[in-house]
């Protein structure tokens, strides 16, 4: 390999024949006079701009488009050295750093000698060794193209905004779980949002036999098994459902709560009673009649009960996870759309009161496409305020266009599956720890089950590994008309 | 066709090689591919205005073509470094097929050239003829020679392989240059004729002229194809005519050709021999396809004089280095490059 030129922080090096480089390799650019090399990624793999190539291969062709048939006596045997020529490439690398001895530094302003410099390829098990990618949490995200195994540090996600992104059916969800699962090992505590039901059977092997994590994964199914006494609710949380689910205009929110008080008050927050209440309550008829069709709205739900013995109290669960770790599913899989922003607005409404409280520490939450439950405002409230309070989320979604901009800019790492739409990855490339070339060069060629992982937990050096696999009960699955047994 | 090539043209490669000085100058791409066709004449030429009138006959003959090139690759403080390349190209059955040879590539010096040009017309011909006797062509003429003597052999090969078939040569079929001996130019339509073949030698650049104008741009308004025929062009000695000139224009493009037609093939066979050649080639701007196509096979690319410069430097160990372009070095940005020259 030979240093071809350098534009910004872009390098490019001429490959030959033999010297095997594919997309996403790392090289190693190494001056020994400086005592300094660079640690380059291939982000693009072009053929060498050759002189007399397209004349080389046009003589190929007659009249006719078919390839002429010939014989070649070549007796000084030149003719491997002209495929030798014309299969040089050119590889397009993007400069992760400079490496003096043992330390890195994300500079790229020195140009090392074009004559002299060495050009190999950095193995990833060397690249992660000096970029210190391992820690004391470790978490194993898969095999890398070398064989050797991605292990990001578990805090790496700590206190971070992390997206998983990729088109339908590249292991988005699977990255997910294996995350989710690692992650309650370390015995954090996990909520998610799982809109297809697809984490229900994380306490159980791919055989269905129980796992390890099987008495630490909790499904809560929203008017099954978790159904809410109003008593459980504060007037802040139910507002919010009100307003931001229900969409309750302003003027009956203020009577709502009046309401609430004087239930409260006499200690009868029941449903009956509510209803009751707003149906002898002193107010104008058309506040009256919002009330009650969002009262009705409640009801018609499922979630709530005036039955105390079987109403849920998401505290228990919280705090039983605190100990051990453990994950909330809360599954959405066949609740309506109100319905699911109904108990969205409350488990966050919730974990706030929690962690406000410091009743719990910190809570992961993954929430899958989150656009289809989670209000606006609650997009920058997740990113600055609920961070604080201890909200980490990981977004997961392929329609990376529904995540906002400014997700994306604050995101500390993405986990980037295969995408071919150009609108797609302009889409991601918005992201601050990405730049956009290695995001729409390598992010096209990834194969199935292979993601690009970028950020901190790679310490900003974009790695591609292949999800391993994890033995849990695969749920989820699309039901499909011409299925095999169909047959 | 015979395509055993003679064991010493390649050794004798080698060993040139092996001779050059360990370090040599590349050069700035100049290409010596075309063989210089001029050929001092009389100004008697005439050309008769009544066309002959061509009708493609599809009767199935193979057309076959021979053409060679060669190439400057660098330049060492004794001499150059070439290559050459001979391409055969032959239409059967509405199917192109080829042989290339080559590339060959030879260190010719001031003190190797008498001796290289000489091995490889006895290694070719058994015999060296009278003109390369008279003395060694210099240093710049050895690559056109090298390759007319590969070209030479190549249509001997042909002539004496190929029956009832039809031959392209690149070039004209003027002989009793130092390139074109007359006896060995004779010797190859002999054997050509031998075979029912039929010698067509199609010139794409021609200095004969009638009447002070060249003779391809005295068109007559007449539908193609047609042949124009020419009369009373006298060469000095000792170049002499081995073929009947006319002037081709073979498809509808405004392009004519000088064609050389072996003069000892009746004037009927002649005519017959182009509408044949019309029934079963290809014509794109009047050129046919077989001949442009050994054109394009021999000549070298770029990517190729790369590919050699890569090959002697690997095999011989030699070493590139850049000659500075005195035009540019005195000039600067006024000097265009010794290319302009």
């Amino acid at each position: 390999m030979k240093l071809y030129r350098k534009e910004g922080n872009i390098l490019q090096i001429l490959s030959f024949p033999g010297e095997t480089v594919e997309k996403g390799d790392y090289l190693l650019v190494e001056d020994v006079d400086v005592g300094r090399a660079l640690i380059v990624q291939v982000i693009d793999v072009q053929f060498a701009s050759i002189p007399g190539v397209l004349e080389e291969l046009l003589r190929s062709l007659p009249d006719g488009g078919e390839l002429i048939k010939g014989e070649d006596v070549d007796p000084l045997e030149v003719a491997p050295h002209i495929s030798y020529i014309q299969d040089a490439s050119l590889l397009i690398c993007k400069i992760r750093a400079t490496a003096e001895g043992d330390c890195l530094s994300p500079s790229s302003s020195w140009l090392p000698s074009r004559s002299q410099s060495t050009i190999r390829k950095l193995p990833l098990p060397a690249l992660l060794k000096l970029a210190k990618i391992d820690g004391g949490l470790p978490i194993v995200i898969g095999g890398t193209k070398d064989s050797s195994l991605l292990t990001i540090d578990a805090t790496s996600l700590d206190g971070r905004l992390n997206i998983i992104t990729g088109k339908k059916e590249t292991g988005k969800s699977h990255l997910s779980k294996l995350l989710m699962v690692n992650l309650v090992g370390y015995k954090a505590t996990v909520v998610v949002f799982d809109l297809n039901g697809e984490y229900l059977s994380l306490g159980l092997t791919g055989d269905g036999k129980r796992n390890a994590n099987y008495d630490r994964i909790h499904v809560l199914t929203p008017s099954q098994n978790f159904k809410l006494a109003l008593k459980q609710l504060n007037l802040h949380v139910m507002l919010g459902i009100l307003i931001h689910a229900l969409h309750l205009p302003g003027t009956s929110a203020r009577e709502f709560r009046r309401i609430w008080v004087a239930l409260k008050e006499r200690d009868t927050l029941t449903l009956h009673e509510l209803g009751e209440t707003i149906r002898n309550w002193n107010c104008n008829q058309h506040v009256r009649d919002a009330l009650f069709s969002r009262y009705h709205a409640l009801v018609n739900s499922g979630i709530f009960t005036d039955n105390v013995a079987e109403s849920t109290s998401l505290e228990e669960y919280l705090f039983k996870t605190r100990e051990q770790g453990g994950a909330i599913v809360l599954n959405l899989r066949n609740t309506s759309s109100i319905d699911r922003q109904v108990v969205v607005e409350y488990i966050l409404g919730k974990l706030v009161e929690c962690l406000s409280n410091s009743k719990l520490r910190a809570v992961f939450l993954f929430a899958e496409e989150a656009h289809l439950y989670l209000r606006e405002t609650y997009w920058d409230d997740i990113v600055t305020r609920m961070r604080h309070f201890g909200i980490f989320t990981t977004f997961v979604t392929n329609q990376p266009d529904t995540i906002r901009e400014n997700i994306y800019r604050q995101a500390d790492n993405i986990f980037l599956f295969n995408f071919t739409n150009e609108h797609d990855l302009d889409v991601v490339s918005r992201a601050a720890r990405v730049d956009a070339e290695t995001v729409r060069s390598i992010a096209r060629d990834l194969p199935p089950h292979h993601c690009l992982a970028l950020g901190r937990a790679v310490r900003d050096f974009p790695i591609v590994a292949r999800v391993r696999a994890l033995d849990v009960k695969t749920m989820g699955e699309t039901r499909l008309f011409f299925s095999s047994s169909a047959g | 066709m015979d395509i055993t090539l003679p064991q010493q043209f390649i050794e004798l490669s080698m060993e040139s090689l092996k001779q050059a000085p360990d370090r040599w100058f590349q050069l700035n791409q100049q290409s010596i591919q075309q063989f210089n066709n001029l050929a001092s004449h009389e100004e008697t030429l005439k050309l008769k205005h009544e066309p002959l009138h061509l009708i493609p006959s599809r009767r199935e003959k193979t057309v076959s073509a021979v053409d060679t090139s060669t190439i400057k690759i660098g330049e060492t403080n004794t001499g150059i470094i070439i290559a050459i390349r001979g391409a055969n190209v032959w239409k059967q059955r509405k199917r192109y097929r080829y042989v290339r040879f080559g590339p060959f590539i030879f260190h010719v010096t001031e003190e190797n050239k008498r001796q290289v040009f000489e091995t490889l017309e006895r290694a070719y011909f058994s015999s060296v003829h009278e003109q390369a006797r008279q003395g060694a062509p210099s240093i710049l003429q050895m690559p056109m020679r090298i390759a007319s003597l590969l070209e030479r052999w190549l249509q001997t090969m042909a002539a004496k392989t190929m029956k009832n078939g039809l031959m392209l040569f690149d070039g004209s079929l003027t002989a009793g240059t130092a390139e074109t001996p007359t006896r060995r130019m004779r010797e190859i339509l002999d054997s050509a004729r031998k075979g029912q073949n039929v010698v067509l030698a199609f010139s794409k650049v021609t200095n004969l002229r009638a009447n002070g104008h060249r003779i391809t741009e005295l068109l007559p308004d007449h539908e193609p194809p047609f042949l124009l025929e020419t009369e009373g062009l006298k060469l000095k000695p000792p170049m002499v005519l081995l073929g009947e000139i006319y002037v081709a224009r073979l498809a509808k493009a405004n392009l004519a050709f000088r064609l050389d037609i072996d003069k000892e093939v009746p004037v009927e066979s002649r005519i017959e021999a182009v509408e044949n050649l019309l029934g079963n080639d290809l014509f794109a701007e009047s050129y046919p396809e077989t001949l442009r196509l050994a054109h394009i096979l021999c000549t070298f690319t770029a990517n190729e004089v790369l590919a050699m410069q890569h090959f002697v430097t690997r095999r011989f160990g030699l070493q590139f280095v850049n000659r500075p372009d005195m035009h540019r070095l005195l000039f600067g940005m006024f000097g265009k490059g010794e290319g302009y020259q």
